[in-house]
């Protein structure tokens, strides 16, 4: 891989050394501060204020708009009700639970898929180049579009899966129709999407990989599987670290897809957690508040996710 | 040595090929067949008539290219602003020292965290607040800062040397003029793997446009296709023809900077 961006040593977090006699020459003090004002500014208001807006939130009975002159409308505190409510809250349970299944399923089954392409495709030549574009292609697409062209191969009597299902001999299977092959679609069609850009990830592990290990171990008359489990393996383990937990992430927000996919259906088959917090939001009356709640839950478990990767891509170096 | 076209493998390209190829191919043969075509059962793989009567009747409904066009004001825009405030942004945490910088940077790292699904309510309320919502300004300014985009500046212009600056700063160079005339030209590179990514995702972008608009006039192509998409009895031929030309300028865009989108995305993946 040759990066675009060069490549520094320093871990991600950490600071490069300014030379000292710099801090005396800034003429202009305030220049920096004018250079990061934009930046700071808008993510300030989109997105820090509001986490801290939404927590707060978390703790009223309130609707999404508030009218000072209409006393109905004014948010009332209620403490930790709108968690403890959770707790009995039948639709945020299930769809946390099929969340939860999904994430459960569908990233381990994209890690092994994205490994497995990564040491299919990874020879450098021009030939598996173009075949990796191609499984890349996916990702710069968006996930409406992707709903969307699965839903179009998945369709009961006119779908293309179906068709050469029919031709071997196999009945017709009720992808969008049936709870269950509805999650198996969603699945399907989200690995589709995600396992280019993992195994891109993965290609990179592997090419760190020095290629004397396996020449060592060819040498000793060492297995190809048992050099994949010995040496590729344990090698590749931080990169599996950062695979595991991004993609995780990316599955927990899982939203867009279902929109063009299933449209949350059949029933609410594949209502995940986001169509949830927005539905509960904006189709109820004064529930902002246990939205809110839902929110900071699913906030709990990313910031979990993201703190787990820190942790593991600082132990890398 | 290792055969790399060893028949096996060679079997398993083919098959991956397939299942790759497969959505989008199939989703492009479809949209050029006629109305009575696309429903035909058993389907046929290549239309039997090529018809482009999907397309011009999308793209006649004069709406389409409503979408189509504010789609394209605010992937531009919003890129062009993206870009511009994470150079500043991503040139003042590589060569300043200033009180704070730690913090500015780790509170810039921090809302990787947040997620807008995690804070639409609020932000939606914020929106309303600055008279954003259903306006293209809105889509436009609120997701331009992107830490992603700060982070990779930072990373680039860190290795641009210090000693150009010493330079030109001894010669009175105004500081506006060392970060146009040297750090910007010097990092073209990264401007324009951060601007091509911009693009991308703002041109897929739903969940901003989604939350922002509701006013018809102001859809984008995602809010257009998802609206297409969610209601009862899909009108498949609409729906194909609407979905090719969305991604058609992803995939010109794509065709002519793979290189540089894919390897660009190593450096931020890996680095992340």
């Amino acid at each position: 891989m040759t990066a675009a961006i060069p490549q520094q040593g320093s871990s991600a977090l950490g600071f490069h050394p300014v030379p000292k006699g710099r801090r005396n020459s800034l003429f202009n003090l305030g220049w920096p501060y004018l250079l990061m004002l934009p930046t700071i500014a808008l993510l300030v208001t989109f997105t820090l204020y509001p986490l801290v807006q939404g927590l707060m939130m978390a703790f009223f009975k309130r609707g999404v708009v508030v009218v000072p002159q209409v006393p109905s409308t004014l948010p009332q505190y209620v403490g930790f009700d709108n968690f403890l409510g959770l707790l009995s809250d039948a639709d945020f349970q299930t769809s946390l639970v099929k969340t939860v299944a999904f994430v459960v399923i569908a990233v381990p089954l994209n890690i092994v898929a994205s490994l497995a392409l990564a040491l299919l495709l990874s020879p450098q030549t021009r030939f598996f180049a173009v075949v990796r574009t191609i499984v890349f292609f996916p990702s710069m697409i968006s996930l409406l579009i992707i709903g969307v062209s699965w839903r179009w191969l998945f369709g009961l009597n006119n779908g293309l899966v179906n068709y050469l299902l029919s031709l071997a001999g196999i009945a017709p299977v009720p992808w969008l129709e049936q709870d269950t092959m509805a999650q198996i679609a969603m699945i399907i069609a989200w690995v589709w999407a995600q396992v280019g850009f993992n195994m891109m990830i993965f290609i990179a592990g592997l090419t760190a990989i020095s290629a004397d290990y396996y020449e060592a171990a060819s040498i000793d008359g060492t297995s190809k599987w048992r050099q994949f489990t010995h040496i590729t393996l344990p090698l590749l383990r931080p990169t599996m670290a950062v695979v595991l937990v991004l993609s995780s992430i990316e599955a927990f927000k899982v939203y867009e897809l279902v929109v063009s996919l299933t449209g949350g259906g059949p029933g609410k088959a594949t209502v995940y957690l986001i169509q949830t917090i927005y539905d509960t939001a904006f189709q109820k009356p004064m529930q902002a508040g246990v939205a809110a709640a839902q929110s900071m839950v699913l906030f709990a478990i990313l910031l979990l996710l993201t703190i787990v990767q820190l942790r593991l891509s600082r132990s890398q170096t | 040595m290792t055969r790399i076209y060893s028949p096996w493998r060679l079997a398993f390209v083919a098959l991956t090929l397939f299942v790759f190829l497969m959505p989008p191919v199939w989703l492009f043969l479809s949209s050029l067949k006629s109305q009575q075509e696309i429903f035909q059962w058993p389907p046929t793989i290549f239309p039997a008539h090529v018809t482009l009567q999907n397309f011009i009747e999308t793209v006649s409904r004069a709406k389409f290219l409503v979408f189509f066009r504010n789609s394209a004001i605010v992937s531009v825009l919003s890129a062009l602003l993206s870009v511009t405030i994470s150079v500043m942004a991503g040139y003042a945490l590589a060569k300043f020292r200033f009180k704070g910088d730690t913090l500015f940077f780790l509170l810039i790292m921090s809302s990787l965290m947040v997620p807008l699904q995690i804070v639409m309510i609020p932000v939606f309320l914020v929106l309303r607040d600055l008279h954003l919502l259903d306006t293209l300004a809105g889509i436009i300014i609120a997701p331009a800062a992107t830490p992603t985009g700060v982070f990779l500046m930072r990373q680039y212009i860190t290795n641009i040397p210090d000693s150009l600056l010493e330079a030109a700063r001894i010669d009175g160079t105004p500081e506006w003029r060392i970060l146009l005339r040297i750090i910007v030209p010097l990092s073209i590179p990264a401007i324009g793997t951060l601007l091509a990514f911009n693009l991308v995702w703002r041109w897929n972008d739903y969940l901003w446009p989604f939350l922002i608009i509701t006013d018809q006039d102001k859809w984008t192509v995602q809010v257009a296709l998802a609206n297409t998409v969610g209601r009862f009895g899909i009108n498949w031929p609409r729906l194909l023809s609407m979905s090719v030309l969305s991604v058609l300028p992803v995939l010109v865009m794509f065709a002519a900077l793979q290189r540089m989108l894919m390897s660009g995305l190593m450096a931020g993946a890996t680095k992340e």
